[in-house]
């Protein structure tokens, strides 16, 4: 064996280790060259991709406005919750001996079928659409890898039993979901208000389309009716932006390096949305809808004459809108659209009904615009009256009626004799209705509001309804004559405020977060001239004290024993419905207590104190009815708390409690209605 | 030098002079920058992988003086017992070899486990300058003198690359180069080897899994696949270029703090370190390396037999391609591989291999004294 017994000569050897010196230096200073190149030339341009790595921008929602009452409660305001965020495309990391590390590609790995089950457990569905709609979502980012890179909202406002299983399973879940706090609207007073301050929902994809310029984002809350949708802009505020340091996993970094975070570009604050004050009042508002919510359904407004402020704005059934923070299961939802009750809809603006007798005053007023007509010649009415080969019925035989006991005593014949002679023409009702707001939206612009209808000889020829009798049925509020309870108190609060058609606001203004005013409401007449003569006012205003005052009177039993009152009831024959021809639906109307869709439409609409009318109140049951009886003590209910709460005995000449309501022909009632404003001469009958 | 002066008397006097300190330094130093880069890269965590690795060094140190204290002639006495057992060990990977990431390269548990293929990169440089030594001696020459050490580098390579391993397999091949290299080899013979190498890559190139072939994509335009293969090769450039003039400072690097640079600890402990330290620090460490390769090459120059030379031929090979091929593929010159760079790299095989070759080197240099 060769060992190694002695020094070799290595002198050969040298030029190769000269070689491979030179070799070794060249490729070093190659490595360095292209080190100097990476870190100093270049060494900005990375520091920017670096800095595109951490930094991540999140949008900052601000706080929507709240709204209040007149007198400052709130009715909508904001409570915290938690939001529910997918990555569909996370970067997968796994968890290594000192923490999580990124798989050796930092791959982005796109939800497993596993994960996204394991998640829609962990939540509370109300239903298997709630479930189907969640899934859809996940779906949708799973297919979408440019949109499922980032955190997109996949579920709001999770209750807290949610929110902490999630966060127990975050280490099975974490690179795809993340939970972010963000708030909810809440209404303290549920469905008290529902319909006025409406409530909220998902954007719809149409609507994010159309409104790309209002930078919404998909899943944004918006709102869908009532205030919340009418004055949405207000009370949406602007997103503001934070700039955060995250990590790999896009997560916010705990210790972030102090350069990280010099590095953040600046953050824009959030601009929350402005505070509303209404003009309703609450107090008001809840004598008038648990007056109301005896009845199945109806509506009521409270409007103040002189301004258009409403008060209260009540319709029945309503439903509590914290209930669409929430998803709502289908079959709720499905329960909810097929009720009789409508639930979802307004009946102050959103529904249009038959006005009834409450549409004499128009009637009324359209007749002493005839040159030809005499408001004290007297009408013989017999129960009722023959026209065309029909029968047009009364209620009762009145025996004689001028114009002024015709309203007192609700006399149709009265009017249809009118109509008859066509001293009331369709054409000469419809232009005193329109210039007293019927037939067009009030312009209060929330939920929808109806136009309603007010026939003229071309619409009932259009329509191919055109008979005489129409004339005759339009006179009593009949026939194709139909209006919304806001109608209604916009006509009243025109009587009895001497002729000025009012628009209707419910917004008194509105502040910004720090209290800016930023709007104010102004009472806004839709005309300068009052629309109705003086005269003609005092005579019908004189029928309408009458009404409830006189013992005639088709309230008189409904009387205030310390308030006059001045209004007119109104009894809108509806009979029975045949509206669908579904045999199930009918079966449902039978099954609720209390329905009768043979029963007429009750309406009371009166205004007080008489003598200066301050607030005008209708209100109207659904199938309740007679209206003296049905819908008269809830006008009284809401009079009665306004007046005895807002106004001192001494502002007004009120009845002594007790004393009885003054009787026509007596001197003590001149003597009341002098106080009342009414002229003593030309009483009723 | 010390030939002149003449041996001190006592013992401590005598090992104080057979140590080569300049190669103690240089290794010193490149290992304290490994640790407090891998405390950075572990996010200031001490506990784990730091204390494992000091463990290793630890082992790792006592190793080298020992292999320092065994004359070096004892090692040539076991070169191809030693070649031997570690192509044994090669053999048996496949068959109870453990799989780690899906690949199967370990023999032991997953807790203590050694890399065959790490071993067998010294122990074939060792035989393999046993063999050359002993042909230079015989005074053969011509082709037929290759075909044995070629086929003591295939076989070898060939189990590794079989695991699989290509970055290891070609590792074992860029290593033997130098080594064969440095005989009295002719320029055309080595040009034709070199030749035949290239051929025979190209050949191997269809053969190549997808994974691979992947691989060579990504390198040559990693942006393509940014979400995917890509990621790690772009995060650590950008962690490089992030390090700037002066670095980041330690732990403020934002790539490696934040998570985003991928295998910080085995593949990519530069990125974290040039980030950190910046060009400055990157310059450092490269010259620590360069340092210790050209000194390699000095010892092996000044060796005191061809067996020596080679030895220490291989150890600078060992350290420059580890070297050039780790930081070359953070600078994204090559494309990706699992090569670990010396003392940077957490993982026992490698401060064990590194070791290994420090010992034989100073081994060497001891043996320049020697008169005979």
């Amino acid at each position: 064996m060769i060992g190694l017994r002695q020094r070799d000569d290595l002198r050969d050897l040298r030029p190769r280790f000269q070689a491979m010196v030179l070799v070794v230096l060249l490729v070093f200073l190659g490595l360095l060259g292209r080190l100097c190149q990476i870190q100093i030339l270049e060494g900005d341009h990375y520091t920017r991709r670096a800095e595109r790595n951490f930094i991540d921008v999140v949008d900052v929602e601000a706080p929507r406005g709240r709204i209040f009452d007149v007198e400052g409660r709130p009715v909508a305001t904001n409570r915290p919750a938690y939001t529910l965020y997918v990555t569909a495309w996370a970067r997968f990391m796994r968890d290594g001996e000192a923490g999580v590390v990124p798989t050796p590609e930092g791959k982005r790995i796109v939800m497993d079928d596993e994960t996204r089950d394991l998640i829609a457990s962990l939540i509370d569905f109300v239903d298997a659409a709630d479930r189907a709609e969640f899934i859809a979502r996940i779906e949708e980012l799973r297919a979408d890898e440019l949109e499922g890179k980032y955190a997109q909202i996949a579920r709001r406002n999770l209750d807290w039993d949610e929110f902490a299983r999630i966060q127990a399973r975050l280490d099975t879940i974490d690179p795809w979901v993340e939970i972010r706090e963000s708030s909810k609207r809440y209404y303290p007073e549920s469905q008290l208000v529902g319909f006025v301050t409406g409530h909220m929902g998902n954007i719809g994809p149409k609507t994010l389309e159309r409104s790309r310029h209002l930078n919404y984002r998909p899943g944004d809350r918006m709102g869908k009716t009532g205030i919340e949708r009418q004055w949405e802009n207000y009370l949406r505020g602007r997103l503001g932006r934070r700039a955060r340091v995250v990590d790999a996993r896009r997560r916010e970094a705990q210790d972030a390096p102090r350069e990280a975070i010099e590095a953040l570009p600046e953050d824009t604050d959030p601009i929350p949305g402005q505070d509303i004050y209404l003009t309703l009042d609450l107090d008001l508002q809840r004598v008038a809808y648990d007056a109301l919510s005896e009845k199945l359904a109806g509506g009521v407004v409270v409007m103040e004459v002189k301004t258009g402020k409403i008060l209260a704005m009540v319709s029945v059934p309503a439903l509590d809108p914290n209930l669409y923070e929430q998803p709502i299961p289908s079959a709720q939802w499905q329960a909810w659209a097929k009720s009789p009750l409508k639930p979802f809809i307004d009946k102050t603006v959103q529904e249009h009904f038959f006005p009834g007798s409450t549409y004499k005053v128009v009637s009324a007023i359209a007749a002493l615009s005839h040159p030809e007509f005499d408001p004290d010649e007297l009408i013989e009415c017999q129960g009722y009256i023959k026209y065309g080969g029909r029968r047009f019925r009364d209620t009762h035989v009145h025996g004689e009626m001028n114009l002024e006991s015709a309203i007192v005593e609700s006399c149709n014949t009265y009017f249809y004799q009118l109509a008859v002679d066509n001293i009331l023409s369709l054409d000469r009702m419809e232009q005193v209705a329109r210039s007293l707001g019927l037939g067009e939206r009030s312009g209060l612009g929330l939920n929808g509001e109806v136009r309603g209808t007010i026939p003229t000889e071309e619409f009932e020829a259009r329509e191919g309804t055109y008979q005489g009798g129409v004339r005759l049925n339009s006179a009593i509020g009949q026939g194709n004559v139909k209006a919304t309870v806001l109608q209604l108190a916009v006509l009243y609060a025109a009587i009895a405020n001497g002729g000025y058609v009012m628009t209707p606001y419910l917004v008194d203004h509105i502040e910004t977060n720090e209290g800016k005013l930023v709007f104010t409401s102004q009472p806004q007449r839709r005309n300068d001239q009052p629309v109705i003569d003086p005269v003609d006012r005092e005579r019908i205003h004189r029928g309408l004290v009458g009404v409830v005052n006189h013992e005639d009177g088709t309230a008189y039993s409904e009387r205030l024993p310390n308030i006059v009152v001045a209004g007119k009831t109104g009894t809108a024959q509806v009979g029975r419905e045949k509206r669908r021809v579904d045999p199930e639906a009918d079966e449902q109307e039978e099954q609720i207590e209390g329905w009768d869709t043979t029963q007429d439409h009750a309406w009371f609409a009166a205004y007080a104190p008489a003598g200066s009318p301050s607030i005008v109140v209708v209100a109207m049951v659904e199938h309740g009815g007679i209206g003296a009886d049905a819908a008269a003590p809830i006008v009284m209910k809401v009079t009665n708390h306004y007046i005895g709460s807002t106004l001192s005995e001494t502002d007004v000449p009120l009845r002594a409690y007790g004393e009885p309501p003054p009787l026509p022909g007596q001197a003590r009632r001149d003597e009341a209605a002098a106080r009342a404003g009414i002229p003593t001469s030309g009483a009723a009958p | 030098m010390s030939g002149l002066l003449g041996q001190p008397r006592d013992t401590w006097g005598r090992v104080r002079h057979s140590i080569d300190w300049v190669v103690v330094l240089l290794a010193f130093g490149m290992i304290a920058l490994a640790l407090i880069n891998l405390n950075s890269a572990g996010k200031g965590d001490w506990t784990g992988r730091v204390a494992t690795q000091l463990r290793w060094v630890a082992l790792g140190t006592g190793i080298m003086f020992a292999v320092t204290a065994i004359d070096y002639r004892v090692i040539y006495r076991v070169a191809y017992a030693t070649y031997t057992f570690a192509v044994g060990l090669l053999i048996l990977v496949p068959l109870v070899g453990i799989k780690v990431n899906g690949a199967r390269r370990w023999l032991g548990t997953i807790d203590y486990r050694i890399q065959p293929s790490e071993l067998m990169k010294v122990l074939l440089v060792v035989a393999l300058a046993r063999y050359l030594h002993d042909v230079h001696a015989k005074e053969v020459r011509g082709m037929r003198t290759l075909v044995i050490p070629f086929a003591m580098v295939l076989v070898p390579a060939a189990l590794i690359i079989n695991q699989p391993d290509l970055g290891t397999g070609v590792m074992i091949l860029l290593v033997a180069f130098p080594v064969l290299s440095v005989t009295r080899m002719h320029l055309r013979t080595m040009l034709g080897a070199g030749l035949a190498g290239l051929i025979s890559f190209g050949l191997g190139w269809r053969y190549l899994a997808d994974y691979q072939r992947k691989r060579i994509d990504v390198w040559l335009d990693p942006e393509l696949y940014a979400d995917d293969e890509g990621y790690q090769t772009i995060q650590a450039i950008i962690s490089v270029g992030n390090g700037g003039f002066f670095g980041r400072g330690v732990d403020q690097g934002t790539q490696n703090v934040l998570g985003f640079l991928p295998e910080p600890f085995t593949d990519f402990p530069f990125a974290v370190y040039a980030e950190e330290w910046g060009f400055v620090g990157g310059a450092m460490a490269l010259t620590l390396y360069l340092c210790i390769t050209l000194w390699s090459i000095n010892i092996a120059s000044q060796a005191r037999d061809r067996f020596g030379a080679l030895l220490c031929t291989g150890v600078a090979a060992l350290f420059f391609w580890h070297v050039v091929i780790n930081i070359g593929m953070v600078l994204q010159l090559v494309p990706v591989s699992g090569i670990t760079l010396p003392f940077f790299s957490a993982g026992g095989s490698n401060v064990l291999t590194m070791m290994i070759g420090l010992g034989i080197l100073m081994s060497v240099s001891r043996s320049r004294q020697w008169r005979s």
